[in-house]
């Protein structure tokens, strides 16, 4: 399904979305973020410095809340997520690949419950990219493109004074019928706009991976390189890098004590990250990952080889966000060329 | 657990076995589970185990699958939550999901030798196999257990070991003599090497610190066991168990649900992270 919305009626439509709660950008503090959106929501933004990941996984989550009387059974009180259909609008097509490489992970082996509730209640309306949003940008280089529909419900391409609006998944149609006459019907010239547009988008020069395809094999021959604790000086170990990846899941489960007598309390679950030592230190201090290089290279190959291994795709989707936001300029794409390149 | 994967299910401490003091005690714990709760489980297999307010913790099911009225487990204080396992009483809940990842291939070791070789807590992992082969004798060809603690008082299982005699090759060791200690003196695998079991039908199963391993594999390669007849378990940090969290992450395997039982041909080709 292909349409034409006018800008001036991106608010009306998001208004018609009965039963959905909508976010979009916002810019808030200098800073781009996921905001349920106003009711004059623009998309015009560079891309946001948290992914939307936190929609589907987020940063701190409750499984159960606990409460014990001394010398009786604990009673556990499992937390579902609240329910409630939530349509996120502005996500950057590299953002929109990151979310069927997460839905792997969380339904790979046996499925995560929590995900699930979420992702399943989730739409995302995406935004196709005319130019890199920063300098940063390698989307290209990783199998995506500034125009990618992976992962998204609706795509909307902007054509100055509307957008093109293209369904990519069922959702998505839903959502554009739910609009009813706010979206006109896309002619033969609003085509020829929107694959210019496209080409055009398609066309913009961007840095890259020198050789994504040979990436996996090259990391793998490449796994005892001098060069990884070379690139990784300077590393601060703040793991900055991972928290605002748009494909990074990894998690730590804590319980929180908030009382007692009697003893209560809640097990949650919050991101962590490979980048802390910690992460691997076992209990005799022993560390299977114990040196700046280590973690630099098990971040690196888990995007660039590991998850390629099992699920046949790489798990960077190119956003750079983790060299742009590298409080000391720890850059990936160099890091996988340098050792690509050595071997 | 249905559709939760991360809520425990409740089970009672029915019976606490102190098998080692001092620094690093370790305990032997039995839970029954409570509310007709429970889950079958196989040899090599684990359960996240929790105490609420503390924490959860990856610990080996040391009782044999066959065993249904309860499932066993041998805890080494080290830290936040083991060292609350150790303040425990019988008659005590904790929490208890599972059971995680691979096991040992033990049917297809049928009418094999098999040497097991453990160090500390090490023993654990490898014990419902042992009982299981123990339990089905007539199965299996020549039993050797070899195993080895600090001093005397780090042996763990003594009772149990000892009644293994007759049945199954036992060989102990401490790590320095002290009066009134018989049989071997030395590490795991120097004893190894001084008893040198043949890799001839064998399958050898090794289990304990990774220093151990290390070594104990380098040996039973020069007895010439070849890789496919070494098995050992590999013991990363865990959290979720299932595959999602990446603590365990070691190449492209998570060790919760590939491992933890490796063959030492597939496990050679992993990165070294364990
Ligand atoms: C497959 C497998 C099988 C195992 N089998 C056995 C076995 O049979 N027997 C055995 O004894 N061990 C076994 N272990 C090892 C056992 O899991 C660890 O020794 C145990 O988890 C250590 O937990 P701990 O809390 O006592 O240690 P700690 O080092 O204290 O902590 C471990 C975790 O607890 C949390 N934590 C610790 N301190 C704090 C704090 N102050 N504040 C907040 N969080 C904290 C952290 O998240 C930390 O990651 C096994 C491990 C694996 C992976
Ligand atoms: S953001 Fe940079 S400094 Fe921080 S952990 Fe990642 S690579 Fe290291
Ligand atoms: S323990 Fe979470 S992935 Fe293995």
């Amino acid at each position: 399904m292909e349409a034409i919305l006018d800008k001036k009626n991106l608010n009306d439509w998001i208004a018609a979305l009965d039963g959905w709660d909508a976010y979009a950008p916002a810019l808030e503090d200098g800073v781009w973020s996921y905001r349920p959106a106003s009711a004059n929501a623009a998309l015009a933004h560079p891309n946001t410095v948290q992914p939307p990941k936190g929609f589907a996984f987020p940063q701190r989550e409750i499984f159960f809340r606990f409460e014990q009387i001394k010398g009786e059974a604990p009673r556990l009180t499992p937390v579902q997520p609240e329910p409630g259909r939530r349509v996120v609008f502005g996500v950057r097509p590299c953002d929109g690949r990151a979310v069927p490489r997460m839905d792997r992970v969380f339904a790979d082996h046996v499925d995560d419950g929590y995900y699930r509730a979420r992702r399943k209640d989730l739409a995302y309306v995406g935004l196709a990219c005319h130019k890199p949003q920063s300098r940063h940008c390698f989307c290209k280089s990783v199998g995506g493109s500034p125009v990618s529909t992976e992962g998204l419900d609706v795509l909307l391409t902007d054509l100055g004074e509307r957008y093109f609006a293209l369904a990519v998944t069922d959702v998505g149609k839903a959502l554009m019928q739910a609009g009813g006459a706010l979206f006109a019907k896309a002619g033969a010239s609003e085509r020829k706009a929107v694959e210019q547009a496209h080409a055009a988008a398609v066309a913009q020069p961007q840095r890259g991976v020198a050789d994504a395809a040979a990436a996996p094999a090259a990391l793998k021959a490449g796994f005892d390189s001098p060069l990884w604790e070379e690139l990784a000086q300077g590393c601060i170990g703040c793991g900055i890098c991972t928290f605002l990846c748009p494909t990074c899941h990894c998690f730590d489960i804590n319980d929180e004590v908030t009382g007692a007598a009697p003893l209560k309390g809640q097990r949650v679950r919050t991101w962590d990250t490979c980048q802390f030592p910690d992460f691997t230190m076992h209990s005799s201090g022993h560390n299977p990952r114990d040196t700046l290089g280590s973690r630099l290279r098990q971040r690196v190959s888990h995007k660039f080889r590991y998850f390629h291994e099992n699920f046949g795709m790489l798990q960077c989707t190119g956003c750079g966000r983790c060299v742009s936001q590298c409080p000391v300029g720890i850059d990936i794409v160099q890091v996988v060329n340098r050792v690509a390149g050595s071997i | 657990m249905g559709d939760n994967i991360y809520l425990p299910q409740l089970a009672r401490i029915a019976h606490i076995k102190e098998e080692v003091g001092g620094e690093r005690a370790i305990k032997t714990f039995r839970l029954e589970f409570e509310n007709g709760g429970g889950f079958e489980h196989a040899c090599g297999q684990c359960a996240m185990l929790s105490i609420f307010g503390r924490g959860e913790s990856m610990i080996s099911i040391a009782s044999a699958p066959h065993i249904k009225d309860y499932k066993q487990f041998s805890i080494m204080r080290v830290g936040r939550v083991t060292a609350a396992f150790h303040e425990l009483a019988v008659g005590d809940v904790v929490g208890i999901r599972g059971p995680y990842g691979n096991s040992f291939p033990v049917d297809a070791w049928r009418g094999k030798n098999l040497v097991f070789i453990g160090g500390g807590c090490g023993l654990a992992p490898i014990w419902p196999v042992i009982q299981t082969a123990v339990a089905q004798r007539g199965n299996f060809g020549e039993i050797t257990v070899f195993y080895g603690g600090r001093s005397p008082r780090d042996i763990m299982y003594q009772a149990e070991l000892e009644k293994l005699r007759g049945a199954v090759d036992v060989h102990l060791s401490v790590d320095k003599q002290e009066e009134g200690w018989n049989a071997f003196c030395g590490f795991v695998p120097a004893n190894l090497m001084d008893k040198e079991p043949s890799p001839d039908n064998a399958i050898a199963i090794t289990c304990g610190p990774p220093i151990m391993i290390k070594y104990v594999i380098e040996n039973l390669r020069q007895l010439g066991f070849k890789d496919n007849q070494i098995y050992t378990t590999i013991e990363n940090k865990m959290k979720c168990g299932v595959g999602k969290c990446g603590r365990c992450n070691v190449g492209k395997d998570y060790v919760c649900v590939k491992g933890p039982v490796y063959c030492w041909d597939d496990l050679k080709g992993l990165p070294a992270e364990y």
